[in-house]
């Protein structure tokens, strides 16, 4: 049920949670959404729970010992004991069992963190009740994957508030949340789910035996498959937000229309990658203290983004390809090249590089990776049982989710749909793409044989 | 009409679930009754009966007995499945033998499947079995070349697509009515099979074109699908109508290749016990004249007799460049009359 995607969460758990949330006096609906929260953790991961509440009473203390008086070495010991918890459980995860991986750790306890250095740092200058605390981390629509929302962006939402007189209905506030949820919902069973099977398959095929022109069409099919599926799910993690009252939270802000890979990082997964900024970066100086210390500083980000995304080394090298690639283009290719030749070079960085940088993340076993990235660039020997058709083969039968995905990720898209997005003709289509995915969902819901493809 | 112009999806999504969830409740005991039964009320809400069965071509207004042909299979099997479930909790860790009797002990039919294992192993190549007279010719497996594939079928589940894929000596020479998540229930009657004039069925291709040899590997995606007596029983009928369509044609059973260790852990009906069971009721199949069994599974198992994870990636297909391994083991268990 923790999954936005699930039947039993579109059909029972949100309904009866905004009716709930909404037939609660304004007084009590924080404490609403706070429980709400609770029991959608709970369905998802019981045995975790107390870690979750563990980590939100002590951060909430030291929070409000924060508040009374302001203490360095106070906000260290917060932050070593966040860091630390969030490590120790990425380390059991990943060579204990991976359901010692508590269910959004990497995300509230960034939310901690950012709160604790916003209170150290008086950006959050009154001080807060524990509901509140308590409500902004752990709240359902974002507590899985995100968006790491900052808490005065919290405080934002009039629902919560008893002075506030909203503009909007408590409806319209539904119905526009609804707008971004089908879009997300879409985006992730329709697209996403479909091509991780042909992403499935290649793997299936063995990548030693994979035609070069089916590697770059997995390249791409998996780039794809990646951003529909965390672009959907910030939309409808945004959306769920919007329908109880919150600002809409850009995670996504069409990523591959950017000119320059430091550019795409920050309008993919925007809300992790400010965080990095404002919670690594500039607290380290960022680069007003010389070339060789910017270096420094960025090497640190992208090394705790890598580890951040998982503990195998396959997601360092990751982290550290891009830190070249940012450091190349901030200190060669832009200061050095003529303009228009350096903005090809950033184009090409967002639009090749990028896709083959997703496939370092994608293949966590260093043999396969390079045995993938032979395929691609097929000068260094021969793969073993090659079928060349298998491009064509697999073409054939995914290009009508690679077409719409292709069509999604032109920049200018988005924009023309959210502009007019309560047109009536949008609505129709809105109504009828709930259901197609409805539809294509429970295909598999509480089916034991679900794919039946062998 | 205010609420209308403010929130027209809402309205339009309610409304529809609604509907398809009255629709649901009032047709859970006609149209939809196999449906309900496979789904569980509490994991499942109730508008999914709809849009399963409209996945299937059953509608409201679909007659009962329309459904009854279309799914009622299925509908079964599930049950059924139900009932291994259980059985095999109890028999975690005992032998197939055993656990295979106890499911028989639990199935509704008399007899059971005992008949299965009175010397199963031995069976195989005993040309006596069927208590024939011992007079006719004892046939062995020996070693042939490619050619001999030349006027040979195979017909199987993605598994032999992968075959067909990417064993090069096999594609250029024989025949393959393969399909993705094909069973042996829906083997003879899904029209798969591309001609010139549009698709049909084995059945109908069996009756156009003839073959001198005839491979058939299915078993996996009906793993779950009732129990083993029912699997033969479906897999019988289809070998005796290939037999009245091809009678000059050798027909090969194939074992059902095993899954990996990794895969089979854990997982109640894609395990090599089950896949055990079912192959050694398969080698009853045969009559050692016309119908031959074999099992590529040794050409493809670790030590411990699961398929050797480093030659697939997901547990249950044979990577590319393992298909070599079947291929061999074809070329060396042939039967030449």
């Amino acid at each position: 049920m923790v999954n936005f995607s699930d039947l039993n969460f579109i059909f029972r758990f949100l309904p009866i949670f905004l009716i709930a949330f909404y037939i609660t006096p304004i007084r009590f609906r924080t404490w609403t959404l706070f429980l709400g929260s609770l029991l959608f953790y709970a369905v998802g991961d019981l045995r975790m729970l107390p870690a979750l509440l563990a980590a939100i009473i002590v951060n909430f203390l030291f929070g409000k010992a924060q508040f009374a008086e302001k203490s360095k070495s106070m906000l260290f010991f917060i932050l070593a004991i966040d860091a630390g918890m969030l490590i120790e459980f990425k380390i059991l995860g990943q060579f204990v069992n991976s359901s010692l991986m508590p269910i959004g750790i990497s995300f509230y306890i960034f939310k901690m963190i950012s709160y604790q250095m916003d209170v150290y740092s008086g950006k959050i200058d009154k001080e807060v009740a524990f509901i509140d605390v308590a409500t902004y981390f752990s709240m359902f629509p974002q507590i899985v994957s995100g968006p790491i929302m900052r808490y005065d962006r919290y405080l934002e939402n009039p629902m919560l508030k008893e002075y506030a007189a909203g503009e909007k209905s408590i409806l319209a506030h539904i119905e526009d949340g609804l707008r971004y949820f089908v879009l997300g919902l879409a985006m992730k069973v329709l697209i996403a789910d479909h091509l991780s099977m042909l992403w499935h398959d290649i793997g299936t095929i063995g990548y030693e035996s994979i035609s070069t022109p089916l590697a770059w069409l997995g390249a791409y099919a998996y780039t794809m498959e990646l951003y529909f599926d965390f672009w959907g799910y910030s939309l409808m993690a945004a959306g769920i937000g919007v329908m109880i009252g919150f600002p809409f939270i850009i995670n996504f802000d069409q990523p591959y229309g950017s000119g320059s890979v430091s550019e795409f990082y920050r309008r993919w997964h925007a809300t992790l990658g400010a965080w990095f900024r404002d919670y690594v970066y500039f607290p380290l100086g960022g680069s007003r203290k010389g070339n060789g210390r910017t270096i420094f500083n960025l090497l640190v980000v992208w090394l705790i983004t890598g580890f951040w995304h998982g503990i195998t080394p396959n997601f360092i090298l990751w982290g550290v390809i891009l830190f070249v690639i940012i450091v190349i283009e901030k200190y060669l290719v832009f200061p050095k090249l003529p303009e228009g030749l350096a903005r090809v070079v950033g184009k090409f960085n967002v639009l090749v590089l990028i896709p083959l940088t997703w496939v370092v993340f994608a293949i966590t076993d260093f043999d396969m990776l390079a045995m993938y990235f032979m395929r691609l660039f097929p000068f260094f020997g021969q793969g073993i049982a090659v079928n060349d058709n298998d491009f064509f083969k697999n073409i054939g039968v995914y290009w009508m989710i690679l077409l719409p995905g292709i069509i999604l990720v032109i920049p200018k898209v988005f924009e023309f749909w959210e502009n007019r997005r309560n047109h009536v003709v949008f609505n129709i289509l809105w109504i009828l793409l709930f259901w197609f995915c409805i539809y294509s969902i429970s295909g598999s819901a509480g089916n034991p044989f679900l794919y039946f493809r062998f | 009409m205010k609420f209308l112009k403010e929130c027209p999806i809402l309205i339009g999504i309610v409304t529809i679930a609604v509907i398809l969830t009255v629709i649901s409740f009032a047709c859970q005991k006609q149209v939809y009754s196999d449906y309900a039964e496979e789904t569980d009320p509490v994991k499942t809400p109730a508008l999914a009966l709809v849009l399963k069965g409209a996945r299937d071509g059953v509608f409201p207004w679909s007659s009962v007995s329309d459904q009854g042909e279309v799914v009622s299979s299925e509908g079964e099997l599930v049950v059924a499945t139900g009932e291994d479930a259980g059985t095999e909790g109890d028999t975690t860790g005992q032998d197939v033998e055993t656990a295979q009797g106890q499911q028989a002990g639990q199935d509704t039919t008399d007899d059971g499947p005992s008949w299965l294992y009175g010397d199963a192993n031995e069976a195989v190549s005993d040309n006596d079995v069927s208590g024939n007279d011992s007079e006719e010719e004892v046939y062995e497996f020996t070693e042939v070349d490619d050619d001999y594939f030349s006027d040979a079928l195979f017909i199987g589940d993605s598994r032999t697509v992968g075959l067909s894929e990417y064993c090069e000596p096999l594609d250029e020479r024989a025949t393959f009515y393969s399909k993705v998540s094909l069973t042996i229930f829906t083997a003879m009657n899904k029209d798969f099979v591309k001609t010139d004039d549009g698709k049909i069925t084995v059945d109908e291709a069996l009756q156009k074109n003839k073959f001198a040899k005839i491979y058939i590997m299915l078993g996996l995606n009906e793993i779950g699908t009732g129990d083993t007596e029912y699997f033969t029983t479906a897999y019988k009928e289809v070998l005796d109508r290939i037999v009245e369509l091809q009678p000059d044609a050798i027909i090969y059973i194939q074992g059902i290749m095993h899954v990996t260790a990794e895969k089979a852990n854990g997982d109640k009906n894609f395990n090599n016990e089950k896949i055990n069971a079912r192959n050694e009721a398969l080698a009853q199949l045969a009559d050692q004249k016309t119908i031959f069994y074999i099992d590529m599974n040794e050409a493809v198992d670790d030590e411990d007799g699961n398929l050797d994870s480093s030659l697939s990636f997901d547990g249950v297909h044979l990577k590319a460049s393992s298909y070599e391994r079947w291929h061999e083991f074809l070329l060396h268990n042939a039967i030449v009359r």
